[in-house]
């Protein structure tokens, strides 16, 4: 009973918390990302978006706590402690950059609704890529009651995930 | 206490693949997995700490092992990263 009360109020008194779309698209559940590491959920659990649009923004307000050099993938640790990991495409490190741009570094501050990345979508799709991209919240056992809204078309900033 | 030196071998860095293929090994284990690398510490069960760490091809990271189990982590964790 006590972990459940500490739960609750961790939760800010029951109230749910919400990623929001950090990009347009076609919500769907990660088991239709044709990689293994996100399907079986080996890096948590999550949802994924086939963009519509070339551009990701802050899902949430936290700590920009990882923007790889190659841009391909961006973490946020929102300020209520969930680590939401954006991995644009399948194996787009190998790009190396090319096709992206920045626009925030690891470690600022994000507000959510910022713009964090930029992606040539039609450029990299006709060099062979899958442009799904999962939306990961890397820190899933702290969320057991988690729920994904997945199964239609999005806007940026529409909610997507219930933590 | 056990250490491991390891050199980034993956031309990309420790991306989200190679640092997944850590961290599900870490976890298999009760000690603590450390990883370090320029003046960085990387709590080796948190996939964001070890990706966090932004370390490249060439750098070398230390992992540290500490607790009952360190003997089987550490063999673990270096047979997992000389595979890649």
């Amino acid at each position: 009973m006590f972990e459940a009360w500490k739960k609750y109020l961790k939760k800010g008194g029951g109230k749910k918390e919400e990623i929001l779309a950090p990009v347009e698209g076609l919500a769907v559940p990660l088991s239709e990302v044709k990689d293994p590491a996100f399907s079986q959920e080996i890096l948590g659990k999550g949802m994924a978006i086939i963009p519509s649009k070339g551009r990701i923004v802050a899902p949430v307000s936290g700590v920009l706590s990882v923007m790889f050099e190659t841009m391909h993938a961006v973490s946020i640790t929102a300020d209520n402690g969930a680590e939401v990991m954006i991995h644009v495409g399948l194996d787009t490190v190998q790009l190396k950059g090319e096709g992206f741009q920045s626009f925030k570094k690891q470690g600022e501050r994000v507000k959510e609704g910022e713009l964090l990345l930029e992606f040539d979508l039609e450029g990299i799709q006709a060099k062979g890529y899958d442009l799904i991209t999962p939306v990961i919240i890397l820190n899933t056992m702290e969320y057991p009651d988690m729920k994904c809204h997945v199964g239609k078309q999005i806007m940026e900033l529409e909610p997507i995930i219930e933590l | 206490m056990k250490e491991y030196r390891y050199v980034v071998e993956d031309p990309m860095g420790l991306h989200a693949r190679p640092a997944s293929v850590i961290f599900i090994e870490a976890g298999k284990y009760t000690c603590s997995i450390e990883a370090d690398w320029n003046l960085q510490k990387a709590d080796c069960k948190s996939l964001l700490a070890i990706m966090g760490l932004g370390a490249k091809k060439g750098d070398e990271v230390i992992f540290r092992f500490e607790g009952e189990d360190e003997d089987a982590a550490y063999y673990a964790i270096r047979s997992v990263l000389d595979k890649k």
